[in-house]
């Protein structure tokens, strides 16, 4: 599993585009829910974006922070089974938001919260991570 | 050759961008140029952070006051000298929402500018240092109207980046090197 992170319009998808072939693109702004990846296991490389969506998704079914991030962890683990078992490539992208200034909103509080540990969840789990910062790439792993 | 400098808000972003100024001067020879974005006839606390600016950058820079035409400002510069440009997120609010210049093909118009003045810069042997200010680390603006000039900004900055020999990001004033002049990343 890899992770690119980076804030908005830095850059992402393209960094991902040039590292993996045909990927397929499982993508909240397309509608997709993060679920539903389960049944896109044929694909040999799947791209997963729009986190902070399905985090905002959830936010009002779940208003414990602890139980949420573990839900969403475990969204993380079942990647890395099916990448074990299927020989399959996942491949997130995660939006920067930690960087301003904490949010008025209590529901952008928590979906800046919890955006950040799910960062912190993914890239513990990532063999490679990567930071996207106005276009170039950096490995922030190795 | 071209530099490309950003980071946060007083991160050291332009210290940084100065020293390298000179230095590229003093290899170079020739002028050291201020670009200014920024009006000095604006209000108070804008005439503070220009003055303060202004005392931190010390003697020996030729000014130029040019809120948006960075060609015209381009054109003032003798070739061999260095022109140290300070900031792109002004220049780009200018150009989106200043009166003369707003329009629906302002982003058009400013990145083919931008384009020209780092094809410009290095035909006419100006070494160009640029700095700006990151600005989309943060949460995500709701407003459409915030959205429009982040994703203007971002565009401006990949392609600065792209084109540059040098990017520096600065953080609590320390660079961390993204490229070196010779291409490589670091």
């Amino acid at each position: 599993m890899q992770l690119f992170i980076g804030g908005a319009c830095a850059g992402k998808r393209d960094a991902v585009t040039q590292r993996f072939d045909a990927p397929h693109w499982h993508s909240a702004h397309a509608g997709c829910r993060l679920e539903a990846w389960r049944s896109l296991t044929e694909t040999r490389c799947l791209v997963l974006e729009g986190w902070e969506r399905w985090i905002g998704q959830r936010l009002a079914d779940e208003p414990n922070d602890d139980r949420l991030r573990q839900a969403m962890a475990r969204e993380l683990d079942a990647l890395r089974a099916w990448e074990a078992e299927q020989g399959g490539q996942a491949v997130l992208i995660l939006l920067e938001m930690g960087r301003g200034i904490v949010p008025l909103g209590r529901e952008n509080r928590r979906l800046r919260d919890l955006n950040g540990w799910l960062a912190q969840d993914a890239a513990a789990r990532c063999e490679r991570v990567w930071y996207v910062w106005n276009g170039l790439v950096k490995s922030l792993t190795l | 050759m071209i530099a490309f400098i950003s980071g946060g808000a007083r991160s050291g972003k332009s210290t940084h961008a100065e020293a390298l100024a000179r230095r590229w001067q003093a290899e170079r020879g020739g002028a050291r140029y201020y670009l200014a974005t920024a009006r000095s006839g604006s209000d108070g606390e804008w005439q503070a952070r220009i003055g303060r600016h202004r005392q931190a950058r010390g003697e020996g820079w030729i000014t130029l006051e040019e809120p948006v035409d960075l060609i015209a400002a381009l054109e003032r510069v003798e070739p061999g000298g260095t022109l140290l440009l300070d900031c792109l997120t002004l220049w780009a609010s200018q150009l989106l929402y200043s009166s003369e210049h707003a329009s629906e093909l302002a982003e058009v118009r400013g990145i083919a500018m931008l384009e020209h003045l780092l094809a410009e810069a290095r035909r006419r042997d100006v070494a160009l240092v640029i700095v700006s200010n990151d600005v989309n680390e943060g949460m995500p603006p709701e407003d459409a109207e915030v959205w429009r000039y982040l994703a203007f900004l971002q565009r401006v900055h990949r392609l600065v980046a792209q084109e540059a020999d040098e990017v520096i990001q600065v953080m609590a004033g320390l660079p961390q090197v993204w490229k070196r002049r010779d291409g490589e990343p670091s």
